[in-house]
């Protein structure tokens, strides 16, 4: 009787264990949600099916959404606990949702293929590393510019921006390039233009380079409002209203949200992501790195777009698979075609594919050796309403209808709250 | 009030199936939603993590939540120019409608076009006519000789956007005070004309009141879209990708749902709105009583 | 003799006012249509004729692969469900809380009338949890099965018309025995084709140009509706500040709601020239 028990259960923890490995027989399906351009879904998709080719028994639904879409559709679903198995992330924005528990800690499957971070930048590492490991990784990043139109500089008989340009030098450039072309009274061409809302495209830099700090170490202390970062704010307050020749919001608002792209600007600063729509203009452009400041300061904005598991994805090992797919050699070379951003790896990055892209001839090495210069986004817990405080607060200023320095006094100890709030 | 019939026996099954779906809906769905929603105000809720209870502290976050207070006031405003102006000229030009002139289809059509539309593709157009120095409407100014105004500007963009919503909904209120205009019947004019009335005695003796009902409605309608109203008013007055310069209240709940982790609190703000709407139908309803006319 | 000359007045008056109003209604439209056919570098000219003329805001805007006969397709299945399922249900409620005297009539109408009231940015997490319960994610279906629940407008607007038509018919048809489904179905729904021509248009109007709920509940580009395919194609053009092609992709967004409009248009003749002899 007992032998009949025993050999019972043996036979049936066999086909137990067979079932178990049977489990993951047939092709898995992950999803991966991304937001771009409607150009950017043919690349994912492009990508997509190279990763199939090479895996196939990974499928993958790719879904590339518009900016706003994306985060409402993203929330949505993690809200109710079916979330995709790998989503983009902005690195700002990344402590927001690692901090409540939705990432998956790929540290393990890091560790498992060694050697892999080695030849990533190491400032785009920087944003996802925490103390228990990685709970994502970079896909590309983004350094920000100088863009000039070259058609302009040549009409007005100004010299093209060099790498030792200064503040002062773009702020005298500006004002030849801002021309009231018909005599009507209203400005046709401005000379600089950029947003002031977020930080990364112009203002962190300005108060990078004169020598001010944005948030200090621990993210409890907003110092936009410290006296150098003042004398920043100050040269943007001089460009808008002394010299006029950076829009404010009223008017660029009827431009579009680009005054660059769509030719009514001479000068801007923005990422790289401007590229591929800055490559269907009609006017010939490059891009130069962002000036030095009157101490002697030279800074920009770093930022990278990364990959996410998500913690309760039912498919780990294959989004895991996904991930390494696209930040390998070839994974990066296709994302590079893209022409949106720069690609981590530093091979892929030094080499034809980024440096010599078709689609616009510019100098692609500037977006390169802006690194040695470059500082970090922040990334921190309670980013997004906290940046959105700061925004909102210095809108006014750039209406015309309030003076920076009062509003700074306002708006830092608001600010400051929001931290608190979220610590 | 007490009207209508008294169903009789198993007419009450007809009665219940015919109110079936509607139940069903405001069981399920609506019902499902709203107490969620009130539930969810007391509660902390990122999204992301667990909700927390959280009692009160989301309403009474929004006695110091100053931000509120503009968006609450900003709505009020709203609703106070964009009620009246669309009940007013939508009945108007219903009125104008009704009398037999030719080229009705024509007039009807051209007067509805701003509401069979999308908001987002109509607030482009107006963001062009609003334009400081490219739009139209500046244009027009300046060549009559004035001085061009800068319609987006903080200070004018209260009444520029109250003027794109009430263009975007005479049309919807003409088509209710149309079929309620055309709803009286001729006889009664006839009549009124036998026994010696004029123009001004029909209209203020019959048409305004029979049309009573049209007006309840649309004003109880324009006073919740009102209050709701966001699409125009997103579109034509954000700035960059923060505030808006008329912010409104449902604009807060979206930024505080969406942007700020704050869910709970945005359920509070929305249950406020709702109170404050409640308040204002109950009021509506107290006037139906008294002035509306059914036949 | 004084009366006429007073009508020629008054219908003098009527068509300058009309024609004055007509203007300011229907000219952004005439500019967005002048605009979508202009060149970018000619957008803010102040001309209705453009000219040059072309067609190449509309050849950048199918040229995205957005596949844009599949999203209008969606569009359409989605809102005309939609229409039908509120047309039905509405009505009957409407009937039941205009003409039936049932306990708490006044209390479920007024329940109805607050759910109007809660923006529909927070009830749509609570919305996505109860379909995703129901397994029905991924299907089109929580887009227009709620629509066959009924809806607070359309019964609103429905029972206000009702409470119109003249009880005596009611009265009568009662005497004639006629049930409750009778009285209902062949003689109000008849008599109320203006209110649901009107109710048609709106609901298909508020249908085609949901972006959340498509947003949310279903995949995203290209398996979706227009006007998120559009949302998606927008973000872009509107940094580069191409109006014209924004104007190009805001007229296809329109186009279909005028034709349906003009569809329906039909309905309210017929309705309004039958009410003048309606007795």
């Amino acid at each position: 009787m007992k032998r009949l028990v025993l050999l019972t259960v043996l036979i049936a923890s066999m086909l137990l264990s067979a079932c178990g490995s049977k489990a993951t027989q047939g092709p898995v399906t992950i999803s991966f949600m991304a937001w771009g351009a409607p150009e950017e879904l043919a690349v994912w998709q492009q990508i997509v099916d190279d990763f199939q080719a090479a895996n196939p028994n990974i499928k993958v639904n790719v879904e590339v959404s518009d900016w706003d879409s994306y985060w409402t559709k993203l929330k949505t679903l993690l809200a109710a606990n079916t979330p995709p198995d790998v989503f983009a992330m902005d690195a700002p924005l990344y402590l927001d949702y690692q901090s409540r528990g939705v990432l998956l800690n790929i540290q393990p499957y890091i560790d498992k293929s060694s050697g892999f971070l080695d030849g990533f930048y190491p400032v785009t590492l920087e944003a996802y590393k925490l103390p228990d490991g990685y709970y994502g990784l970079p896909r590309d990043f983004q350094t920000v510019v100088l863009y000039y139109n070259k058609d302009m500089f040549d009409a007005a008989g100004v010299a093209y921006p060099t790498s030792d340009w200064t503040y002062d030098d773009l702020r005298t450039a500006a004002k030849s390039l801002t021309i009231d072309k018909n005599g009507d009274g209203t400005v046709d061409q401005w000379g600089f233009s950029s947003d002031l809302w977020d930080m990364e495209l112009f203002w962190s830099e300005a108060i990078w380079s004169w020598g001010g700090e944005v948030i200090n170490a621990d993210y409890t202390q907003t110092l936009v409002g410290e006296p150098l970062a003042r004398e920043a704010w100050q040269f943007m307050d001089d460009l808008m209203f002394t010299d006029m020749s950076m829009p404010d919001t009223n008017t660029s608002g009827q431009y579009g949200g680009d005054l660059f792209q769509a030719g009514i600007a001479a000068m801007t600063t923005i990422g790289h992501w401007a590229v591929p729509g800055y490559a269907t203009v009609e006017f010939k452009w490059d891009v130069a790195p962002m000036p030095i400041s009157p101490s002697g300061g030279r800074a920009t904005s770093v930022n990278s777009a990364g990959f996410v598991v998500a913690k309760d994805s039912k498919n780990p090992d294959a989004a895991w698979e996904f991930i390494k797919y696209c930040l390998s050699q070839t994974g990066q070379t296709r994302l590079t075609e893209l022409g949106l951003a720069i690609p981590v790896l530093e091979s892929v990055a030094n080499s034809p594919v980024f440096l010599e892209q078709t689609m616009v001839t510019i100098n692609q090495q500037v977006f390169l050796d802006s690194l040695a210069f470059a500082r970090m986004k922040p990334v921190f817990k309670g980013y997004d309403e906290w940046a959105s405080t700061i925004g909102d607060g210095m809108a006014p200023i750039w209406l015309g209808e309030a003076d920076f320095n009062s509003t700074l006094d306002t708006v830092v100890p608001e600010a400051d709250a929001v931290l608190a709030k979220n610590k | 009030m007490e009207y209508g019939l008294k169903p009789l026996g198993k007419e009450r099954f007809w009665l219940l199936l015919l109110l079936a779906p509607t139940l069903i809906g405001l069981i399920l769905g609506t019902f499902g939603s709203i107490l969620a929603t009130i539930v969810l105000s007391f509660m902390k809720w990122d999204l992301l993590s667990k909700p927390v209870w959280a009692g009160l502290e989301n309403y009474t976050a929004l006695f110091t939540n100053e931000k509120f207070y503009i968006a609450l006031t900003n709505t009020i405003k709203f609703s106070a120019m964009y009620v009246p102006g669309v009940v007013i000229i939508s009945m108007f030009v219903a009125i104008l409608l009704n009398r037999k002139i030719r080229g009705i289809t024509i007039f009807r059509t051209i007067y509805f076009l701003p509401c069979v539309t999308s908001a987002v593709a109509t607030a482009l157009i107006w963001n062009m006519i609003y334009g400081k120095d490219t739009g139209i409407l500046n244009y027009i100014i300046q060549s009559l000789g004035g001085q061009p105004i800068c319609w987006l500007c903080t200070n004018n963009a209260m009444i520029s956007v109250v003027i794109v919503n009430i263009w975007g909904a005479i049309g919807e209120g003409m088509i209710i005070f149309l079929a309620g205009l055309t709803a009286i019947p001729r006889e009664y004019y006839e009549a009124s004309k036998v026994d010696g009335a004029n123009g001004a005695h029909q209209f203020f003796r019959i048409t305004i009141p029979l049309v009573t009902p049209s007006i309840f409605f649309v004003t109880l309608i324009s006073t919740i879209n009102a209050f709701q109203a966001y699409d125009y008013i997103y579109m034509l007055t954000r700035r960059s990708q923060g505030d808006s310069s008329v912010p409104v209240v449902v604009f807060s709940i979206y930024r505080n749902a969406w942007n700020f982790f704050n869910y709970g609190g945005a359920s509070a703000q929305a249950i406020e709105l709702a109170i404050i709407v409640i308040a204002l139908m109950a009021i509506y309803f107290w006037f139906e009583k008294r002035y509306v006319v059914y036949e | 003799m004084t009366n006429t000359k007073q009508k020629y007045t008054l219908d003098l008056i009527t068509y300058i006012l009309l024609i004055l109003g007509a203007v300011i209604m229907i000219t952004p439209f005439l500019w967005m249509v002048a605009t979508s056919f202009k060149l970018p570098a000619d957008q803010f000219t102040k001309t209705l004729i453009p000219n040059p003329a072309t067609i190449n805001n509309f050849k950048e805007l199918f040229g995205t692969h957005l596949n844009f006969p599949l999203m209008f397709y969606n569009s359409f299945l989605i809102s005309g469900l939609v229409t039908i399922g509120q047309i039905l249900t509405c009505a009957m409620a409407a009937f039941c809380f205009a003409v039936v005297n049932f306990r708490f009539r006044n209390l479920l109408f007024t329940l109805l009338l607050i759910t109007m009231m809660i923006p529909s940015q927070v009830t749509l997490i609570p919305n996505f949890i109860i379909f995703k319960w129901l397994h029905l994610i991924g299907t089109k279906a929580p887009l227009w099965i709620p629509a066959f629940m009924g809806g607070a407008f359309g019964t609103f607007l429905l029972r206000q018309y009702f409470l119109t038509i003249p009880r005596d018919l009611v009265d009568a048809a009662r005497v004639d025995g006629a049930s409750l489904l009778r009285i209902f179905w062949n003689i109000y729904m008849p008599l109320s084709k203006p209110a649901l021509a009107a109710l048609a248009i709106f609901t298909f109007q508020g249908a085609w140009n949901d972006l959340l709920h498509p947003l949310i509940f279903l995949p995203a580009v290209p398996n979706t509706t227009l006007t998120v395919g559009l949302a998606f194609f927008q973000q872009q053009i509107t940094q580069g500040g191409k109006y014209t092609v924004l104007m190009a992709g805001g007229l296809i967004s329109i186009l279909p709601l005028i034709l349906v409009f003009f569809f329906a248009q039909g309905q309210f003749i017929e309705g309004i020239s039958l009410s003048g002899v309606k007795r």
